[in-house]
């Protein structure tokens, strides 16, 4: 296992101790176990990015984080207190195109800080704010159905920041955009972690991704699914779009791609 | 108004299928031999148009019906979508009422009418309550379905926002379910349409369905075509006011602009 990673110095933010999940599918006889043993903790404040190939549960690992599943054994901490049902005091951004297209974008950035009953000045202050943080503050009045996939997904990251969440989960969440695009959310991601110093779990498959992001990344190997390894990601901040080209993150890009290939032989 | 848009290919095909279907009628109503008592010529049915209105029992009628069918409509919709949306949500409700929806969906509203007027009478609240059970039906059917089609990702995402599970109900399953109310309440414009002047027909002092069955006793065939003309011009001015709110309610679903 290559650079092995201890306990971040921060205070644990996250943590999971034990976690195997198991179901059925459909007609099978034995239930087919998804995560196995799982063991992970997430400082406060650090940015984690959790990878792995597709199938090896890192979306159902992730929204087990946020309490929208129940893990067959084991547990979820928050501040050391086990997670039972959803943890609202996270804020989530699915993979899937989320944003409510019944309302519009400045409704939908209101929506969380309206349901935990915060006053009208204080919703219309955070509206302001957080529309202005995504660069949307000129299609507030604006319906999702007339915004590109990249500005829906804008709204969906506002949308949760509004919240004032202890801790953001991302669900893959720029897998359905091109190429410049994904550049761009990535680097409003960093910008808004750099500004709010709140702690990121980000699930990804896209190496380049994790590289460009993370403190650290947690390795899955599938089937079952479990931690292969936690990597230290050396690649120095600030990170910006000519970090890209870099020979650092060529250099970490190839670490991280010797680990995933290692955490594939494992399977075989 | 631009003047293509009226000159389309579809709108002129259109109006010459219906001129050829009036004109069809027309030549066997002056047929030799057709007695025109009973199969009376346009220009016939125009004149009784216009006496219609004169005399005012048009008029009375139109608004008799037209008053029945929307307090009719009013508490057979509202009732179906409060009771269809609960049914469609909540684990509870839908075992309670699942089986009563599911029992009434195979019968037609009509087949009650006996039943209403042996129970109830004659009278206006047994009319109102034959066009609420007609429209209540497809507004029930609608709004459960709507409310067990709400997608997961809101639900969830709604929930990891802070909502309470009512808070869910109301600001992300009741919205976007919309779709399928209006679907259900388009359809029950035409099922409440039709049990009215069915409820008509049977004994009513006032009303469209009174009129033409009126006429049709006297062998004023003219007066029950131009009823008929009137029920099928209300029906579809009902529908579009239907469809245009329906439109206004749900234009955020529209398709999407993919980026």
């Amino acid at each position: 296992m290559p650079d092995a990673y201890s306990t971040a110095a921060a205070p644990v933010k996250l943590g999971i101790r034990g976690l195997t999940h198991r179901f059925v599918i459909g007609g099978a006889q034995a239930p087919l176990t998804v995560l196995s043993g799982i063991d992970l903790e997430v400082g406060r404040g650090e940015f984690v990015c959790i990878i792995g190939e597709s199938g090896c549960g890192k979306s159902t690992l992730l929204r087990m984080m946020a309490g929208l599943l129940t893990p067959s054994e084991g547990q979820v901490l928050h501040d050391g207190a086990p997670v039972r049902g959803v943890n609202q005091a996270l804020g989530f951004v699915f993979q899937q195109d989320a944003v409510f297209p019944w309302l519009t974008v400045e409704d939908n950035i209101e929506y969380g800080p309206k349901a935990r009953g915060l006053p009208k000045t204080e919703r219309r202050r955070l509206v302001e704010h957080w529309s202005e943080a995504v660069g949307l503050a000129a299609f507030r009045k604006a319906y999702p159905k007339e915004l590109s996939g990249g500005m829906r997904k804008r709204v969906d990251l506002a949308r949760a920041y509004a919240n004032s969440p202890d801790v953001l989960l991302m669900d893959e969440p720029f897998a359905a955009l091109d190429v410049q695009t994904k550049a761009t959310m990535q680097q409003a991601v960093l910008e808004l972690w750099q500004s709010t110093g709140k702690t990121v779990v980000f699930v990804t498959h896209d190496l380049d991704e994790a590289v460009f992001l993370a403190d650290s990344i947690v390795v899955l190997a599938s089937r079952p699914g479990r931690v292969h390894a936690r990597v230290r990601n050396p690649l120095p901040r600030p990170r910006r779009e000519e970090t890209r080209v870099s020979d650092a993150f060529a250099a970490a890009k190839r670490a991280l791609w010797t680990t995933m290939q290692d955490a594939r032989k494992g399977d075989d | 108004m631009d003047a293509r848009r009226w000159l389309k290919p579809s709108v002129v095909v259109g109006a010459l299928s219906l001129a050829a279907v009036v004109a069809l009628y027309w030549i066997v109503a002056t047929r030799p031999g057709t007695n025109p008592a009973l199969v009376p010529a346009p220009p016939q049915i125009l004149q009784t148009f216009g006496e219609e209105i004169r005399s005012g029992d048009l008029w009375i009628n139109t608004l008799a019906s037209l008053r029945r069918v929307v307090i009719g409509y009013a508490i057979g919709a509202s009732l179906a979508l409060i009771l269809g949306a609960l049914a469609g949500w909540f684990k509870w409700w839908g075992w309670i009422l699942n089986p009563i929806i599911d029992a009434l969906r195979p019968i037609p509203a009509l087949a009650y009418i006996p039943l209403v007027i042996v129970w109830i009478g004659i009278g206006e609240p047994s009319r109102l309550i034959i066009i609420a059970l007609a429209v209540f039906k497809p507004c029930v059917v609608n709004a459960r379905a709507g409310m067990k089609e709400v997608a997961q990702i809101y639900v969830d995402a709604a929930r990891t926002l802070g909502a309470s599970r009512w808070r869910v109900f109301a600001t992300v399953a009741l919205p976007s379910a919309i779709p399928y109310f209006i679907a259900g309440m388009r359809t029950g414009v035409s099922t409440g349409f039709l049990a009215l002047v069915a409820a008509e027909l049977i004994a009513a002092p006032s009303g469209l369905g009174f009129m033409i069955q009126n006429a049709g006793q006297y062998f004023r065939t003219d007066i029950t075509i131009v009823g008929i003309i009137v029920i099928g011009i209300l029906g579809a001015l009902l529908d579009q006011i239907a469809s245009r709110a329906g439109r206004k309610l749900t234009a955020w679903s529209e398709v999407r602009r993919e980026s």
